[in-house]
């Protein structure tokens, strides 16, 4: 059976990196600040995206590499696929 | 703190300005394009040589020109070379005379031959390679000693990244980064398209506000010439292949690139041509293409470059060894005559950012203690350029 991989860049991220294809319902574990959970997958996440691992309300920043990447335009379920559909790329420059 | 497992030391070349080389170089430089073929045949006919060709000095607008001055005596300067041979055409704009100068007072012996005063390419290339040989005979007696890695001055570069290259391979090399500068070396990232959405955390670890400043004047004015020729840099950085593989904004695809300069305070933005001048974080205003950048990290005085590629790139440069990184199992696996590190076990889960990091600074050390690199054995490393701003005239 293959080895299903993600990666959480930094533990308190609130989104992980999917390293294989997943389908809707399977699960993954996650170790974060906040201690280890297991996440059940709400939509299928192809090789390089992301799954949110807490649930992230509209508005809320999206952390990665312990940083705001941008912010929820919708609110986002722990399982669901994080992307460009409900993500606001909101940099502004200076 | 250091501890008694981490290497401290690596075997250079010491040089008469008191900076160490990991390679011993005669280098041929053309002080303009024109001379690129006599530049070229001469490198190629003496052992230990190595040809210095780009696509610059002559014509130029004064910024353009007063760049690659700066730069030509950073790559004849740059502690990998033990000597010079300048090759010029004669009527070039780019003040040949003060390059020369400024190489002499380093202490390297230094030649110029132009080709017009020679009568040619014939004769110029002979008079070169006559000076080249010379050198590198006296180059070849001299021998590696111990030398601290706080002498070190290392660059990084991205280049065919995917997915893989930011929670990977990068994280890698910003442990390296953090440890280099952490016992006194240096380090320089580049590559401003790479820093875009990054600023504010860059500039909160800049070691003064004159800094902070410097680091927003640099993205804001990259994003204005960007403007100047037509290209809307920030709506178009995030690409639809980019967004395929699964970054989703601006800020993500530049915290991945940044991961390479690790955590330490940001001691200064430099010009492409600058040198760095004391341990610390340096970001290069340099374009994000290998070409140019490596030029331009050579010119601050690096001696080598850690590269990370996700899909796989084979090239290196002319005067940095360049040890290729790769966080992807696949180019790994299909590539590996052209990578020299396997940071893949992150994916994989099978071996932490920390790991690799201890054992990526103990392959930097044996690079800069000699042992070639595949970019250096394949000679995938001869082709490099000069910035410009642009060729007006």
């Amino acid at each position: 059976m293959e080895v299903k991989r993600t990666v959480l860049v930094h533990e308190s991220d609130n989104v992980l990196t999917a390293f294989s294809d997943f389908s809707a319902g399977e699960i993954v574990s996650v170790q974060l600040d906040t201690g280890d959970i297991e996440v059940e997958l709400l939509d299928d996440i192809a090789f390089g995206h992301k799954i949110a691992v807490r649930s992230i309300e509209a508005g809320s920043p999206i952390v990665k590499y312990g940083c705001t990447i941008g912010k929820a335009t919708q609110e986002i379920k722990i399982g669901q696929w994080v992307h460009t559909h409900n993500v606001g790329d909101d940099y502004q420059e200076n | 703190m250091l501890d008694k497992n981490r290497p401290t030391t690596f075997r250079g070349y010491r040089r008469p300005d008191g900076t160490v080389g990991v390679r011993n170089y005669v280098a041929v430089i053309s002080t303009v394009w024109c001379a690129n073929t006599v530049t070229g045949d001469i490198a190629a006919r003496v052992r230990g040589a190595v040809p210095i060709t780009h696509s610059q000095g002559c014509p130029g607008v004064p910024i353009d020109l007063e760049m690659v001055s700066r730069t030509l005596i950073g790559l004849g300067t740059n502690p990998n070379v033990y000597a010079v041979v300048f090759v010029g055409l004669g009527c070039e704009s780019v003040g040949t005379k003060q390059i020369l100068e400024m190489v002499e007072q380093s202490g390297r012996p230094v030649e110029f031959v132009c080709v017009q005063d020679s009568g040619g390419t014939v004769q110029a290339t002979a008079r070169g390679i006559a000076a080249a040989a010379r050198f590198a005979q006296f180059a070849s007696e001299l021998n590696r000693e111990e030398c601290s890695i706080a002498e070190l001055v290392v660059g990084t570069k991205c280049g065919s990244s995917d997915s893989t290259s930011g929670p990977s391979a990068n994280r890698v090399v910003g442990f390296v980064a953090d440890r280099i500068i952490e016992v006194g070396g240096a380090f320089i990232i580049g590559e401003i398209c790479d820093l875009l959405g990054t600023e504010n955390i860059l500039a909160d670890r800049a070691v003064s506000p004159e800094i902070a400043k410097k680091i927003f004047t640099a993205v804001g004015d990259y994003i204005e010439r960007g403007r100047s020729l037509g290209l809307d840099i920030v709506g178009s950085n995030v690409t639809y292949g980019n967004k395929k593989g699964g970054i989703t904004t601006l800020v993500e695809k530049s915290l991945g690139a940044v991961s390479k300069c690790g955590t330490a305070k940001v001691t200064n933005v430099l010009d492409y041509g600058d040198r760095v001048s004391e341990h610390g974080l340096y970001i290069i205003k340099g374009p994000a293409r290998s070409l140019e950048l490596l030029t331009g990290q050579a010119a601050a005085g690096a001696q080598l470059n850690l590269w990370t590629t996700g899909r796989g790139t084979p090239g290196g440069n002319p005067l940095l060894p360049v040890i290729k990184i790769t966080g992807n199992a696949n180019t790994w696996n299909n590539q590996e005559t052209n990578m020299d590190f396997d940071a893949s076990g992150i994916i994989a889960g099978t071996v932490s950012v920390e790991e690799y990091g201890k054992d990526l600074f103990a392959e930097m050390v044996r690079v800069a203690s000699g042992k070639l690199t595949k970019s250096e054995i394949l000679k995938c490393d001869q082709l490099m350029d000069i910035e410009g701003y642009g060729h007006l005239i």
